[in-house]
């Protein structure tokens, strides 16, 4: 059995109203480069329903049609009759995800690469020599005490999981 | 004519010969890219949007409020291009979002107020084709390129605005400008695959399998891209398929930057294709270039 809850759902449609207006035609479902190549395991249309209904264990506890795959290539979004934004939707659906610990380890790296650096690929010794013989400018990214205390404010320092040890 | 540059991460600690080929451009063509200190990741809307909206938004738009030239902010990446265009988008549409993300940034003495333009350099690149076709001195024959436009160029075009979504001319139009051959192919639309690495690196391969098959079934000899992202997974992943897959991938990929040099007449050699997993020589000698 599942459990139906309204709050994933009203907080889907406060983030992006688009979401009711889905009549379940597919149209995504069948333009969808991922739930081709997968036979339909990811599956867009099903994540819509699943969100309309408030499944909220089946989308974000089971991973069920794994949002984690949609490739954010957005080609849904331009087909939809509907005009249902439905990568923003999947935006909220997987940082919900994210949230509860439901996510790919690489975007947790991604996240604590930026909170160290301010940069998502800091720059080596070997990468600044690059550069160097390429005749380019040295390049001053963002003070890292600055980015982190937005971080902070955004509660996305709290919410990275500690080094298993 | 002059833009503030956004780097962003990739092309200036990956793939800086990307950047080279880019500022040789634009030199040529009198369009001048001012450095500004202090971007971060801008951030990246495959990955930290996908884990935390609301860093998302507060970042770039930190990164934004830093830009000061009129003519606006110019990327040389898809991926900033969305998330900065993005930014703009929410912030303009929801004022409650704009004060909130405007709270935030209080805390580091900035603020912002989503007037900031924002370019791709290809779109730069489209608008000022008559300079581009002056600057020609060594047609590209021969050339019959794939070209891979990449998701986050045109789409969501809600947001991103210039380009049709499902329909694009830009690079083609460029490609045969340079007196290339723009090659039409399956899934010439379709997404290079990276995105969906970070989840799952059998379907991501897969995609880029699926890509690379249908561009040499086509008859194209290079492709053709403006987003470092695609240039990784295109580059980088034949020898990975090569490997795995018993597939026999030696395909040069070239970012739209560094056709238009070559075009210009700078030399092979001063545009680091030395760094390039798949190099382009073969592909010269066949095609009897720079010869």
């Amino acid at each position: 059995m599942s459990v139906i809850n309204f709050k994933l759902r009203n907080e889907v449609l406060k983030h992006n109203a688009s979401l009711s207006y889905c009549y379940q035609c597919s149209t995504c479902s069948g333009a969808c480069p991922v739930a081709l190549e997968t036979q339909g395991k990811y599956n867009p249309r099903k994540i819509i329903e699943m969100a309309i209904l408030g499944f909220i264990d089946k989308i974000i506890e089971e991973q069920q049609s794994s949002v984690w795959l949609c490739s954010t290539c957005q080609t849904c979004v331009e087909l939809c009759p509907q005009n249902v934004e439905l990568t923003e939707i999947f935006i909220l659906i997987k940082n919900r995800s994210f949230d509860a610990g439901k996510v790919p380890e690489a975007f947790i790296s991604q996240g604590k690469a930026i909170l160290e650096n301010g940069i998502a690929i800091p720059y080596s010794r070997a990468t600044n020599s690059r550069r160097e013989s390429m005749n380019l400018p040295e390049i001053k990214t963002a003070p890292v005490e600055e980015i982190q205390k937005i971080m902070r404010e955004t509660k996305f320092e709290e919410k990275i999981p500690e080094e298993k040890t | 004519m002059a833009y503030d540059l956004f780097l962003g991460c990739v092309i200036p600690a990956r793939l800086p010969f990307l950047e080279a080929s880019a500022r040789l451009v634009f030199e040529k063509l009198g369009i001048k890219l001012n450095d500004l200190e202090g971007f971060s990741c801008c951030p990246d809307p495959t990955g930290i949007e996908l884990i935390d909206h609301k860093t998302w938004l507060a970042l770039g738009a930190r990164n934004l409020s830093l830009c000061n030239e009129n003519r606006g902010v110019m990327s040389l990446c898809s991926g900033c291009v969305e998330t900065l265009k993005g930014v703009n988008y929410s912030l303009n549409k929801s004022k409650e979002i704009k004060d909130e993300v405007n709270t935030i940034l209080q805390s580091v003495n900035k603020s912002y107020d989503g007037k900031v333009k924002v370019k791709h350099f290809a779109e730069v690149l489209y608008e000022n084709l008559d300079k581009v076709k002056e600057n020609i001195v060594k047609p590209l024959e021969g050339f019959k390129i794939a070209a891979h436009y990449g998701c986050h160029y045109l789409r969501p075009s809600e947001i991103i605005n210039w380009d049709d979504p499902l329909d694009p001319v830009s690079i083609d139009e460029i490609i045969e400008i340079l007196g290339a051959e723009s090659i039409n192919y399956d899934l010439k639309l379709e997404c290079c695959g990276n995105p969906v690495e970070k989840s799952d690196e059998e379907l991501s391969l897969q995609m880029i399998d699926n890509k690379l098959c249908a561009i040499l079934k086509a008859g194209a000899n290079c492709v053709a891209l403006v987003c470092p992202a695609c240039f990784q997974q295109f580059d980088f992943k034949q020898r990975t398929l090569n490997k795995e897959k018993d597939s026999n991938y030696n395909l040069p990929i070239f970012y739209l930057s560094e056709l238009i040099a070559l075009a210009f007449g700078y030399e092979p050699e001063d545009l680091g294709f030395r760094y390039h997993r798949n190099r382009p020589n073969d592909l010269f000698k066949t095609i009897g270039f720079n010869t």
